[in-house]
């Protein structure tokens, strides 16, 4: 059992640190490519279809106690299948940490640092991602406490600043591409849900592991309101988004925003907070991938790896040769992957695993 | 030994990142650029574009302490296009442009005419121009425009830049219409773009205009009948078809584009006095809410109901009037009605029939009518627009007058 408990909140707050981080980039514009003016009606229904498999992960975790993922892949299939298992997740925190932060990198480069090689820009947030995992999980989370309210809060104030050029009527036509789009194909939505996945690691850690189902549902339902008030910004404030691509919606969406004569330019402290909800999301993510190889390996002292996990999420980043490679492996590929991973892979040894507990 | 090589790591991490971001900031050092407050684009004879460029520089203070005016210095160069323009300014003053104090972009109207969205993808595409930039269609040269944009009542002329569209709120004979608009309306299937309509007052235009009615209600940039130490005036709008200028709104036109998508706050109108035949009444109107609109497709095409409320107090007093006679403040909002309705359908029928472009957004209301994305773009809204028909209803409540209530 882990020594670091975490409480209700905190426990809420990392589910949520990884939306926000996907929210900043091209996530939003991304649901309503896909389903269009029928975007709200999908989040709604995706929300609900989570909040299912949500209580479902939860009936399903009810009989391993404390355990996590790994320890039930490895009470399923043995120590080869946990150390597969146990892989195929490390991979999955590190590629799209990696992804995500070029892209982010890489928008950030373009507005603020021209001149700058991406791969300092990068660094700069390995640096700050494994400076914050030296000092401790603990940190991590106090800090991601404090931030992910705020960042939570900017998006909120983008909404509410740019309220005035509100057309609600782009709800309409309400079934955007069609029934089947909508409820069928539009399923494919769910993968911007990616906050579950820290559900599956997440019961050893908590201080009140009987509070779980209530984070779970709690965070799923966050999730969902989050999601529902970006693509929201961007439906029925900036439609003009969805055609153009802008490369950080909700970053020009914050260009609009003025208060008179007096307070003007207000994006550069939205970005500042998104930096820094970035840099939580990606301790948070590092710190995870760690304790997976953790249980892996054995090994005592995870403080020596901290920085391996580091540059290896920099060559990962690096790999993709220009913005339009990783965009693509952002947009195209990354809900797939992910679908596959939290909702395929992750319900799937659960489901096997509690067949095997009623077995014996 | 450790110890040594962790803080010699730490040092030369410090270093690098000194060197590698030191390029970025270096190169928005505020010696090295030169920041540019307006930009025109007018067509040039050799098939490319005459790009102008306002400067300002800070204001200077006099040995008195008095603030003098600071003067604006304006450049042109001729390119192809707007980047080239900028690399051939760039070397000819020796310093970096730097658009992010851009307040005003300037087409003349044959550039409009042509299209502008190539311009408009462009400078949304520079992570400097803001959002807020007002973008004018200038009746006259656009160069011309920026050179006779001289400050009045302020000392420099970005101030004058960042103030002379809030006449819009207490007129409505001009708009806010930015270029974060005019893109969002450009890539709009159910609206199209406007833009401010700018020209030279009757003592410095360049080309006289014809003066048809020297009635306020009818004026229009370059028609006014404005004299003053500025040359440039913006009265009315250009409106446009996707990227092409189709056509022009004087000043009560523009009003009731500024009421139809509920930018106005508040407004005069000028009706006949029902008391006196020969006597005109001055009324300074509110909107009490935003206008309802009903839209249905009757037989294919669309049938839009609008519906307004304002309420209304008498300005202009004569001798021997009484303003607190509810049958006569009755006869007045009566009248104040029929004339917005028709001042209002004139202008519905205008945008739908002449221009063909939908710039108050009415296609948004459209969308209900349909079930799904596909159905509204095979029924092509923009196509239709120009068969819709309009039924105008105003609902004014002239109260009183202002502080005089009996003469």
């Amino acid at each position: 059992m882990s020594k670091i408990k975490i409480g209700t909140t905190e426990a809420v707050v990392v589910i949520l640190t990884v939306i926000i981080a996907h929210s900043i980039l091209s996530m939003p514009r991304n649901l309503i490519v896909r389903t269009q003016s029928a975007t709200i009606i999908n989040i709604i229904y995706v929300t609900i279809i989570c909040t299912l498999i949500v209580l479902l992960i939860c009936k399903l975790f009810k009989k391993f106690g404390n355990s996590d993922i790994i320890d039930i892949s490895e009470y399923l299939g043995g120590k080869v299948f946990k150390n597969i298992i146990g892989s195929i997740f490390i991979l999955y925190f590190i590629a799209s940490s990696s992804i995500l932060l070029r892209n982010f990198c890489e928008a950030l480069g373009i507005v603020y640092f021209q001149m700058t090689p991406i791969i300092f820009i990068i660094f700069l947030f390995i640096i700050g991602s494994c400076f914050s995992n030296r000092l401790g999980f603990n940190v991590s989370l106090k800090v991601n406490l404090i931030i992910l309210p705020i960042a939570f809060l900017s998006v909120a104030i983008i909404f509410i600043a740019n309220a005035k050029n509100i057309d609600i009527q782009k709800i309409f036509p309400i079934l955007g591409n069609g029934f089947g789009n909508t409820f069928f194909t539009g399923l494919l939505n769910i993968s911007a849900f990616e906050g579950i996945l820290y559900l599956y690691f997440i019961p050893p850690y908590l201080k009140e592991p009987e509070k779980y189902k209530k984070i779970s549902i709690l965070s799923t339902l966050l999730s969902g309101v989050y999601l529902l008030l970006c693509v929201s910004i961007i439906l029925f404030i900036f439609s003009s988004f969805i055609a153009t691509n802008e490369i950080m919606p909700l970053y020009s969406a914050a260009r609009y925003i003025s208060f008179g004569n007096f307070l003007q330019r207000l994006e550069s402290i939205f970005m500042l907070i998104w930096i820094i909800a970035f840099i939580s999301y990606l301790s948070i993510t590092c710190k995870f991938a760690i304790s997976v190889f953790k249980k892996l390996t054995n090994i005592k002292n995870t403080k020596e790896i901290i920085n391996v996990f580091g540059l290896l999420i920099l060559a990962i980043a690096m790999l993709p040769k220009n913005l339009a490679v990783s965009t693509f492996l952002e947009t195209e590929i990354y809900s797939y992957v992910s679908i596959a991973v939290i909702f395929v892979l992750g319900i799937t040894i659960l489901i096997l695993a509690n067949l095997k507990k009623k077995k014996t | 030994m450790k110890y040594f090589i962790k803080k010699f790591f730490i040092v030369l991490v410090i270093a690098l990142f000194l060197v590698a971001f030191s390029q970025s900031y270096n190169s928005l050092s505020i010696d090295k650029l030169a920041y540019v407050v307006a930009i025109g684009v007018d067509s040039s004879q050799s098939g490319g574009y005459n790009f102008s460029f306002q400067f300002t520089t800070v204001t200077s203070t006099s040995e008195s302490g008095t603030s003098e005016k600071s003067p604006s210095i304006v450049n042109s160069v001729e390119a192809q296009s707007i980047g080239s323009a900028i690399n051939l300014m760039n070397t000819y003053i020796g310093k970096r442009l730097n658009l992010s104090h851009c307040k005003v972009i300037i087409f003349s109207e044959d550039v409009a005419v042509e299209g502008i969205s190539k311009h408009i993808y462009t400078l949304m595409n520079d992570t400097q121009i803001r959002p807020s930039a007002n973008i004018v269609v200038s009746k006259c040269n656009a160069q011309y425009y920026i050179e006779n944009s001289k400050p009045i009542l302020e000392n420099l002329i970005t101030k004058y830049y960042d103030i002379f569209d809030n006449s819009s709120n207490f007129t409505g004979y001009t708009a806010d219409a930015n270029i974060g608009d005019f893109l969002n309306n450009l890539e709009c299937d159910t609206c199209n773009p406007v833009a401010i309509l700018g020209g030279m007052n009757t003592e410095n235009a360049d080309n006289q205009s014809d003066m048809t009615e020297n009635k306020a209600s009818s004026a229009k940039s370059n028609e006014s009948s404005i004299t003053g130490k500025r040359g440039s005036e913006n009265i009315g709008l250009a409106v446009f078809k996707d990227d092409r200028m189709v056509g022009e709104l004087n000043a009560y036109e523009c009003l009731s584009y500024l009421n139809m998508t509920h930018q106005a706050k508040m407004f005069f109108i000028t009706i006949q006095d029902p008391e006196k035949e020969d006597n005109y009444l001055d009324i300074y109107i509110s909107p009490l809410r935003s206008p309802k609109v009903d839209l249905n497709i009757i037989n294919g095409s669309p049938y839009i109901k609008v519906k307004f409320e304002f309420s209304g107090r008498i300005y202009s007093i004569d001798s021997d009037r009484e303003y607190l006679d509810t049958k006569k403040l009755d006869a007045i909002s009566t009248s104040c009605n029929s004339y917005i309705e028709s001042t209002f359908s004139d202008y519905l029928y205008k945008t739908s029939r002449e221009f063909k472009s939908d710039i108050n957004g009415f296609g948004k209301y459209a969308l209900s009518k349909f079930l799904t994305t596909k159905d509204f773009e095979n029924y092509n809204w923009n196509k239709n627009y120009k068969d819709a028909f309009f039924s105008v209803e105003v609902n004014t409540s002239v109260e009183s007058s202002i502080l005089l209530t009996e003469t």
